[in-house]
């Protein structure tokens, strides 16, 4: 399933509840996803054979780079 | 900062369960991406303010752009730099710190890069926490907010509050919100290069 059809669901609904003026509070429904997501993100990752270091210090490279490319251009020209 | 722990021992504990057990989960990993995706719908339907939108002028409007590009950018430098795919340094790049939607939408195609975009946007997370205090005593604290990416809506809010100051706020959760709007569209299609 592509993930524009949850989406646009997601958003209508979200529309059509403002519209009649509720406003679910959806903080712990998003928190259960999310921790049950990263469990499962975590299972399939350990399944995997990662280098563990390598992962920790690829990640640490992409972090730095995206920040540092995010501050120059908003440095620059905004 | 005590959810930011939850996620951190969910994921150990995932990947702990996944090395040493490697049980049969079927697609519930699916399943849980797409309540997320719905619920992450569900709540910008509710959330969106046209006139939050107007209040806080164009330059401000150009940010997130920029941040996207910038982040962009930085993703595909670090993939050249670790010899990896430029396809994957630009959509771990696009997920701007939003690991949670970043991680599991690269996972579909590559469970490793899956995880490198999950760790790589959460530390961008928790250096914008730690860093931007210190850095808004160098540069403009509204340019400053780039570097929450997507987050700035949310979990760097208080940070980003706290020391940048209460007209700041608006541009951050602006800013988060943008690029909010704009990563679960655009990475799918980053992916599908």
């Amino acid at each position: 399933m592509n993930v524009f059809i949850p989406l646009t669901l997601g958003l209508l609904l979200g529309y059509l509840l403002r519209l009649i003026g509720k406003k679910p509070s959806l903080e712990a429904p998003v928190s259960v996803a999310l921790l049950a997501m990263i469990f499962f993100l975590g299972v399939k990752t350990g399944e995997v054979q990662v280098n563990g270091l390598w992962l920790l210090f690829a990640s640490m490279v992409f972090a730095v780079l995206t920040i540092a490319g995010s501050l120059f251009l908003a440095e620059v020209m905004g | 900062m005590r959810f930011l722990y939850l996620v951190l021992t969910s994921l150990t504990a995932g990947i702990l369960v996944g090395r040493f057990l490697s049980p049969n989960f079927g697609n519930a990993y699916e399943v849980m991406l797409y309540v997320l995706i719905f619920l992450i719908g569900m709540d910008l339907g509710l959330s969106f303010r046209k006139e939050e939108l107007m209040k806080v002028g164009r330059k401000a409007l150009l940010l997130p752009f920029l941040t996207l590009i910038g982040s962009i950018l930085g993703g595909l430098m670090a993939s050249l730099l670790l010899g990896i795919e430029p396809k994957w340094g630009l959509a771990i790049g696009a997920g701007c710190g939003w690991y949670s939607l970043t991680g599991p939408l690269i996972a579909q195609y590559s469970p490793l890069y899956g995880a490198v975009g999950f760790l790589g946007n959460l530390v961008r997370e928790i250096l914008t926490i730690l860093i931007y205090p210190i850095a808004t005593k160098r540069i403009d604290p509204k340019k400053a907010v780039a570097m929450g990416g997507a987050t700035t809506m949310d979990t760097t809010l208080p940070i980003i509050t706290k020391f940048g100051g209460r007209e700041v706020a608006l541009v951050a959760f602006v800013h988060g919100f943008v690029l909010t709007a704009l990563i679960p569209f655009l990475l799918p299609l980053i992916l599908t290069l």
